[in-house]
């Protein structure tokens, strides 16, 4: 009888030198594709507070001014007429335009007033719309000029930007309702 | 007369198979005591939607402040009194100087209050400020 030689099986093993690596990689995938909710909204800057008594008037001619207003009831008003909010953005592109090239002194200024009774979302929408004007301005200019979109101009280059169009919004107090 | 090299008869090889495991307890490690400064919000809002918006950079700078639908107004972690929020902005802004406030108002504020609580910004010289938006779709 012939002596079956029993198959020497290799042990079995799963080579686990490499797991770490896999488990650093998934690591750093989560470090990178994770998300904490990022913080977006309108910014603006809230003009220096000075007392009443050291107030000045400051004369603006009328052609530098876009003076938008709301009222409780949520009619909106640029420049005395009776305008839609999606519209805004559309008027301010032209106005805006054509202060590109004047002296800083020129330059636009969107005044937005508000009644105390104003919905607090319409205001919002109409200082989107009034940013969404200037960048839509910046953006044109910056492609005409540069050709580039504003993200990718330099430094040198925002600055000319900044300077062209600077982005004046002037919040207006609402005038005191007696309560 | 030949001497026997001296050799080790244990194995070289450094055992790796718990090294996976070392990892993992590392990576929950950070995920345990990792907290992301959260703040208990007080008050209930929903915010509005805009297009034109942009991102707050620097988060170290920020400061939030809430106004809920029934016009209380929470500042960073308490509920605050309109009175009390230019003293404690003024003193926040005392110790990091380009404070950002993060406006959290509710979109069916009135512009009363907001306007209120931005006039006692301006008295505490905090005038960054970021109206929270939503992106609209």
């Amino acid at each position: 009888m012939v002596k079956l030689k029993k198959k020497q099986r290799p042990n079995p093993e799963i080579p686990t030198s490499s797991m770490s690596d896999i488990s650093f990689l998934l690591l750093l995938f989560f470090l990178v594709s994770t998300v904490i909710d990022v913080d977006t909204g309108i910014g603006l800057t809230l003009p220096e507070y000075i007392p009443i008594e050291q107030q000045e008037v400051v004369p603006l001619s009328k052609d530098r001014l876009a003076a938008l207003l709301i009222n409780e009831n949520g009619d909106v008003l640029l420049n005395g007429d009776i305008i839609s909010i999606p519209q805004v953005q559309k008027n301010l592109v032209e106005k805006i335009t054509k202060k590109i090239g004047q002296p800083k002194t020129k330059k636009l200024v969107v005044s937005v007033k508000v009644d105390r009774k104003t919905n607090y979302n319409l205001y919002i929408q109409a200082l989107d719309q009034v940013k969404g004007a200037y960048f839509e301005v910046r953006e044109t200019y910056a492609k005409t000029k540069y050709g580039k979109k504003v993200i990718e101009l330099d430094e040198r280059e925002t600055n000319d930007l900044r300077d062209e169009i600077p982005i004046i919004i002037s919040i207006a107090e609402p005038e005191q309702v007696k309560k | 007369m030949k001497f026997a090299k001296k050799r080790a008869n244990s194995s070289a090889a450094i055992p790796t198979s718990s090294m996976s495991d070392i990892i993992f307890i590392l990576l929950l490690f950070f995920m345990v005591t990792t907290t992301l400064r959260e703040v208990d919000v007080l008050v209930q809002y929903s915010l509005p939607e805009a297009k034109a918006i942009e991102k707050i950079e620097n988060k170290r700078l920020v400061s939030y402040l809430w106004i809920g639908r029934d016009e209380r107004i929470q500042l960073n972690d308490a509920i605050v009194k309109l009175e009390e929020v230019q003293d404690i902005m003024y003193n926040k802004r005392v110790s990091l100087p380009n404070v950002i406030v993060s406006l959290r108002i509710d979109k069916n504020s009135s512009m009363g209050i907001v306007t209120d609580v931005q006039q006692k910004l301006r008295r505490a010289d905090a005038r960054r400020i970021n109206y929270s938006t939503l992106l609209a779709p």
